[in-house]
């Protein structure tokens, strides 16, 4: 098992400094001059000279990228140019809602998919499945974006639980941070919950029509049992990896949710940045976004490890 | 009292009938045989004594165990019985156990379900019913998980899990089918030894009457979900009245006609042949390891001549087969058809390449499913140069059809048209198409029922005769090789260790292993004295 966590971490190692090379490349050295690109076609030459001067841009490349990636690896990701406030500050602020808002989301769809998955797929053919089958298709169906401004039409404009958009703060104290996050995070996790739904109840189909399922009723487990001690686990595999890909998507992929709800997250600072050619923030957003997607893998691989012992390797 | 008594079952999928009026008894300590072949209802019969029926069977009739009926008992009762008063086998042991549990969490649960005790009673209770099946503590710790045995081993789980409660009554279907010759003697000897041990009836259920001959105390032949045919064996083989039952029995021995003579010439020279694999690499930095495949071999197959070769599962007959097709190189050694080798410059030689083809075993998987017949019988053409076109090349897929049986007409159809015995038949049309010197018939009539593989077989020594083809004949059924083979091969961990005219070898073993191959094959009585 050891082994096994130590190779996968080798892997990520090597994943994450090849990433934050084709970054490099991409946002750098591509483009021709970054300069010269965030600050349009009537730049003046010292305004141009200075900003070189200022995004180090005057190194051979090897150099750029070595001291881009040590500048990192001790926490400074340069400064914004158009927001003159150090990147570090700006991505750990937005960090605070992105991420809390990815999990609550992520908790949300699988608190909904796992139970719906299952009972569906313990009445295969029956009316609950086809309803669970059915609602789930109109979730994949329906834009996240369309049923978020229909929530806020009925939840915060005439019901008034919960406001339009905007964030409260932590300062605020929890649980008004997380009110705030509840209807972004419901918008967030339909799709994903009915995709999850729908993959566990597949896996759940699949994995009750092996072999060991029938060696196991024939050593006198009930259904229930069968499905529970052996079905589960064994049909998890699939499930961890669609949300591993959750994960990702809901870190990097909020954009447009985020915008609905005027929250600042990670999202709309790539948006911003991206508009105001900040190549600065984009540069370093899109390594973090990265860098979770990475991490977010070798968490399912070792979950993979966890739950079926051939991954562990011979002893 | 029998311990189970069938009387007058029925069953039905969707108003479609299964089975039709089976009766069987099995009494305390009795090995009772069910033989038949595929959608005969003999698995069908298992499962409903199990009550582990698929969703839409319906069974009506009296199946009495223990003097309940079954039939009529809830499926919570249903749930009390199995695994303690009846267990089950079944035949493919690979898939047959949870890949991630233990095997002593699996074996300790039959004992948790049915019994209020401690898991640590369960597990010393686990701990023996492993040892009874010869899987002893020390050599099979109870935290080893399926993938860590062999398909052997894991039969024995299997079993061990079957019997852990002692039940009255054990159904084996087909328990030994998926397994090597070898390790069926030993899982059928473990089977009348718990059988006697604890006096069980044992309900047995094969295709195979060769293994069921060797140990039932009673033979039920059943066919298209009836019971053809019952009564004790072995006297049941010299006393058998219906028609089903003799052609069985005929099938099973069945020795095809096979006029062609072998000429002096060779055809295929195989000569120091080394194929080596690379293995895992230990640890992130290590080397790979190798594993020798086919350990210098050499051998040559005369033309028109029928060569076996013979070996257990892992000893590289599949590996050299592939050598020998040319799609994968070889470390040392050649391979010379007609003294041109199958490689050149690590390239396969399409000049040699055309004049061999092959059978395998699946008759389902071989086949592109969304390909129509004439197209998959084509396929060999891209071996040649310059391929038929047009008219030619539909008569040459007519041709092809025709010769094994099948109507030119077939060629129109998907392959899940055809049943198991006409796939196989397609397979060899689609090697017959380019005209080749060489067929190699890789476990080819292996999956097939014995009295379509009797069809195939005088198929096969038809065309020899016919066409002037040499086989090279692979397989790990020694009775099927000694009825259509002129010499044969022995193979043991990649090499070849004895090899001779097939009646000299079958009569005269000479190397310990291939002794010790011919003493685990289950023979027919009628057979011994011949």
């Amino acid at each position: 098992m050891l082994r096994y966590v130590l190779k996968r971490l080798v892997s990520l190692v090597i994943s994450l400094a090849v990433a934050s090379l084709v970054i490099f490349l991409a946002i750098e050295v591509v483009p021709g001059d970054p300069a010269a690109y965030m600050l349009g076609m009537n730049a003046q030459p010292d305004t141009l000279a200075a900003l070189r001067e200022q995004l180090g841009l005057n190194g051979t490349i090897p150099e750029r990228y070595l001291s881009w990636v040590a500048g990192m690896l001790q926490g400074d990701f340069g400064t914004s140019y158009t927001y003159r406030t150090p990147v570090a500050e700006m991505i750990g602020e937005r960090l605070w809602i992105s991420l809390p808002l990815a999990l609550y989301a992520l908790t949300l769809s699988t608190l909904i998919a796992f139970p719906a998955g299952v009972w569906a797929a313990s009445r295969r053919g029956s009316a609950v499945d086809m309803g669970v089958m059915g609602v789930t298709q109109l979730g994949v169906a329906i834009p996240n974006f369309w049923f978020a401004m229909l929530m806020v039409l009925v939840f915060a404009i005439n019901l008034r639980w919960f406001s339009a958009g905007g964030f409260a703060g932590w300062e605020q104290g929890f649980f008004a941070g997380m009110k705030s996050l509840t209807l972004p995070a419901i918008a967030l996790a339909l799709p994903q919950a009915s995709i999850l739904t729908r993959v566990m109840r597949s896996s759940l189909l699949d994995t009750l029509s092996e072999d060991f399922i029938r060696t196991a009723r024939a050593k006198g487990l009930t259904r229930r049992q069968v499905l529970w001690r052996h079905a589960l686990r064994n049909a998890m595999i699939p499930v961890l990896t669609i949300i591993g890909m959750q994960f990702s998507f809901l870190m990097a992929g909020a954009i447009i949710i985020e915008n609905v709800f005027f929250l600042p997250g990670l999202g709309r600072l790539v948006f911003q940045s991206i508009s105001a050619r900040d190549l600065i923030v984009v540069e370093s957003v899109v390594m973090l976004l990265v860098f979770a997607v990475i991490v977010v893998n070798f968490a399912v691989d070792v979950a993979y490890a966890a739950v079926d012992p051939r991954l562990r390797g011979r002893r | 009292m029998s311990l189970l008594r069938i009387e007058g079952l029925n069953l039905a999928i969707h108003d479609y009938g299964i089975l039709h009026d089976v009766a069987l008894t099995v009494e305390p300590g009795q090995i009772v045989g069910v033989i038949g072949e595929s959608g005969s209802g003999k698995s069908m019969t298992a499962l409903a004594v199990m009550q582990l029926l698929p969703e839409a069977a319906r069974a009506t009739g009296r199946v009495v165990l223990d003097g309940q009926d079954v039939l009529q008992l809830s499926e919570a009762d249903l749930c009390r019985m199995r695994g303690r008063v009846m267990g089950m086998v079944f035949q493919e042991p690979m898939t047959a156990l949870n890949p991630i549990q233990t095997i002593g969490d699996q074996v300790a649960e039959t004992i948790l379900v049915h019994e209020r005790v401690t898991k640590a009673e369960a597990r010393d209770r686990a701990r023996q019913a492993l040892a009874r099946v010869e899987l002893p503590e020390d050599r099979f710790p109870l935290t080893r998980y399926p993938h860590e045995l062999s398909g052997g081993q894991r039969q024995r789980v299997v079993i061990a899990m079957a019997i852990a409660l002692r039940p009255r009554l054990l159904i084996a279907d087909e328990p030994t089918t998926a397994l090597d010759v070898t390790t069926q003697a030993q899982i059928l000897t473990l089977l009348k030894r718990l059988v006697q041990e604890d006096g069980m009836g044992l309900l047995m259920i094969s295709h195979d009457l060769a293994v069921v001959a060797d140990m039932a105390d009673h033979l039920v032949i059943m066919r298209h979900g009836r019971v053809v045919e019952s009564g004790p064996s072995p006297d049941l083989f010299h006393r058998m009245q219906h028609p089903y039952s003799k052609a069985l029995l005929a099938a099973s021995t069945h020795q095809p006609d096979r006029a062609a003579q072998p000429q002096d010439m060779p055809l295929l020279q195989v000569r120091g042949v080394i194929r080596d694999y690379a293995t895992a690499r230990k640890g992130i930095w290590g080397k790979p390891g190798s594993f020798r495949a086919v350990n210098d071999v050499s051998f040559q197959i005369r033309r028109g001549e029928s060569l076996g070769l013979v070996g257990e599962s892992g000893c590289g007959k599949s590996t050299l087969t592939r050598a020998i097709l040319g799609l994968e190189e070889v470390q040392a050694g050649q391979i010379l058809l007609d003294g041109q080798p199958v490689f050149t410059g690590h390239r396969p030689n399409r000049a040699v390449r055309r004049r061999m083809q092959v059978v395998f075993q699946d008759p389902y998987g071989s086949f592109n499913p969304r390909h129509r017949v004439a197209r998959l019988v084509s396929e060999p053409f891209h071996l040649l140069d310059t391929p038929p076109q047009g008219a030619a090349r539909d008569a040459a897929i007519a041709a092809a059809l025709e010769s094994v049986g099948l109507s030119a007409d077939d060629r129109h159809k998907y392959i899940h048209e055809f049943s198991g015995g006409q796939r196989q038949r397609i397979a060899i049309a689609r090697a017959l198409i380019i005209k080749p010197d060489l067929i190699i018939l890789d476990e080819a009539v292996s999956a097939l029922d014995v009295s379509i593989r009797a069809q195939i077989l005088d198929l096969l020594a038809d065309l020899g005769d016919r066409l002037g083809l040499t086989y090279l004949f692979i397989s790990h059924d020694l009775s099927v090789v000694r009825q259509v083979t002129d010499r044969v091969l022995v193979m043991q961990a990649g090499r070849i260790v004895e090899q001779g005219e097939t009646a000299d070898v079958f009569a005269n073993p000479q190397h310990p292993y291939t002794r010790q191959l011919l003493a685990a094959t289950p023979r027919l009585p009628d057979f011994e004295n011949t």
